[in-house]
């Protein structure tokens, strides 16, 4: 087995399993814990509240959207091109049908590649602006610079394959490395957010909810 | 300086924070993604030109590094906690409604304030307030005979507006139970004949209690939830004795 044959079947599956088996863990220890030490959530469990706060933030209806709408803008299409591009790369789709024979709608490559400058661009926005003001810096730990780091890196090394600069087999080791490597670390990281945005916002809404405030 | 560390106590300071950490509060320390968008939410920010050691998440990654350090904090870390967590944040929750994810950076706070009360850091005044509440009752200090003949006197006062009005005591199965700050018959009398006021206007069915009056909670702004929920069941229990349909509080 060569290292490409290691990444694409024992370790993907390593690491599809420590992704989804971590957030799994996590959601689980979340509801362990809080039905010991967070009695008010289960005790003012509203579904209208739970969702009317997700949809305001998952869709950019908030307060937050009018105070700072270029920080939400990007915001918005770079998680749209982190999670649309790789979910529905044609390149991607080749390797689940050649695995699973199984295939979904993909993008046109174009637009794929478009999508990809879009993620890396506004990645770069965020490292700017982590380093110029002053009210990010001050917050900013080493941590947040290797995860976005670790977050672009499969977007820099994917666009770099896709166009074959340098060396071909090279890249996309380097490629399925880096993609592996952030599946890994979403559960253990503030990446966590992946899952834990939909717990966090549901739980705040329901608090807010239940003295009839918005919390958006 | 060495009697000060004495009396440090990292193994409570570790006890209780591991007592405190509830599911959410960990969701939370940990999921920040120091975004900063709550940074100009905050009045403490506004008002300091922008500092941006005054923004939300700043004073939440303060805590959340107090923690991880397990009790092991030097006097000087514990102090500036301590004047963060009492001095630049009053638990507004503006900066929740402003986050992506909905931090509740009070409960944090609340939860830091704990914290700094198992090691002793409480501000002078609000030790005193609380022990208030538990040897009166309310945290002015006022004797059940003061109260009483406040609430007479006032009764009195209005008459002579109002003939008619009253300030029903202890009337069992009324509507509406009527508790206040305790600052109002202490210092402004006239605070409760303006509710008195609009109760008789209204022809509310309602009462006063000769105990379990007073409806603030200062243990609850030093993150003492124990006696919080103390001073709470005085209220609870005056509502329960007087089988009251509802408690309404005060401005």
């Amino acid at each position: 087995m060569n290292l490409y044959e290691l990444l694409r079947g024992p370790l993907l599956w390593l690491s599809f399993g420590v992704f989804l088996g971590g957030m799994v863990v996590r959601l689980a220890l979340f509801v362990a814990t809080s039905r010991k030490k967070d009695k008010p959530i289960y005790r003012f469990w509203s579904w209208k509240w739970l969702w009317l706060s997700i949809v305001h933030w998952i869709v950019p209806v908030n307060v937050t959207a009018k105070k700072n709408p270029i920080v939400t803008i990007v915001g918005f299409l770079f998680h749209i091109c982190l999670l649309v591009t790789p979910l529905f790369l044609l390149a991607h789709g080749v390797l689940w049908y050649e695995s699973w024979e199984i295939s979904w709608w993909s993008l046109s490559e174009k637009v794929a590649d478009y999508m990809t400058l879009v993620a890396i661009g506004c990645g770069l926005f965020f490292l700017v602006r982590r380093m110029v003001a002053p009210h990010v810096r001050v917050i900013t730990t080493a941590a947040d610079y290797v995860l976005l780091a670790v977050t672009l890196a499969p977007f820099v090394t994917g666009y770099l394959a896709y166009h074959q600069y340098f060396d071909y087999y090279t890249v996309m080791i380097l490629h399925m490395i880096f993609g592996e490597l952030m599946l890994v670390v979403i559960p253990f990281t503030k990446l966590s957010h992946f899952l834990m945005f939909f717990v966090s916002r549901a739980v705040t809404g329901m608090e807010f909810g239940r003295r009839d405030a918005p919390s958006w | 300086m060495a009697e000060k560390a004495a009396e440090f106590n990292p193994e409570v300071f570790k006890k209780t924070s591991d007592e405190k950490m509830s599911a959410r509060l960990k969701m939370w320390l940990e999921m920040c993604a120091h975004c900063g968008l709550c940074a100009d939410t905050c009045h403490y920010y506004l008002a300091n030109e922008q500092d941006p050691k005054m923004m939300p998440a700043y004073k939440a990654k303060k805590v959340l590094d107090a923690i991880k350090k397990k009790g092991k904090i030097d006097e000087a870390t514990l102090n500036s906690l301590y004047e963060t967590v009492y001095g630049e944040c009053t638990m507004c929750r503006r900066c929740t409604m402003f986050c992506p994810f909905g931090i509740d950076v009070a409960s944090i706070i609340s939860m830091a304030r704990g914290l700094c009360v198992s090691q002793g850091k409480v501000p002078e005044n609000l030790v005193k307030v609380i022990e208030n509440y538990f040897a009166h009752g309310n945290q002015m200090a006022l004797t059940q005979e003061d109260w009483i003949e406040t609430l007479k006197w006032m009764e009195e006062e209005l008459q002579e507006e109002l003939p008619g009005a009253t300030i029903p005591i202890d009337k069992k199965g009324a509507n509406l139970l009527y508790t206040v700050n305790a600052r109002e018959p202490k210092f402004y009398p006239m605070d409760i004949a303006h509710a008195v006021r609009v109760f008789h206007i209204a022809g509310e069915d309602w009462t006063m209690s000769s105990k379990g009056w007073d409806d603030t909670n200062l243990a609850m702004f030093a993150g003492d939830l124990k006696s919080a929920a103390y001073v709470s069941q005085l209220v609870r229990d005056a509502a329960e004795e007087l089988e009251v349909k509802r408690v309404a509080i005060t401005e």
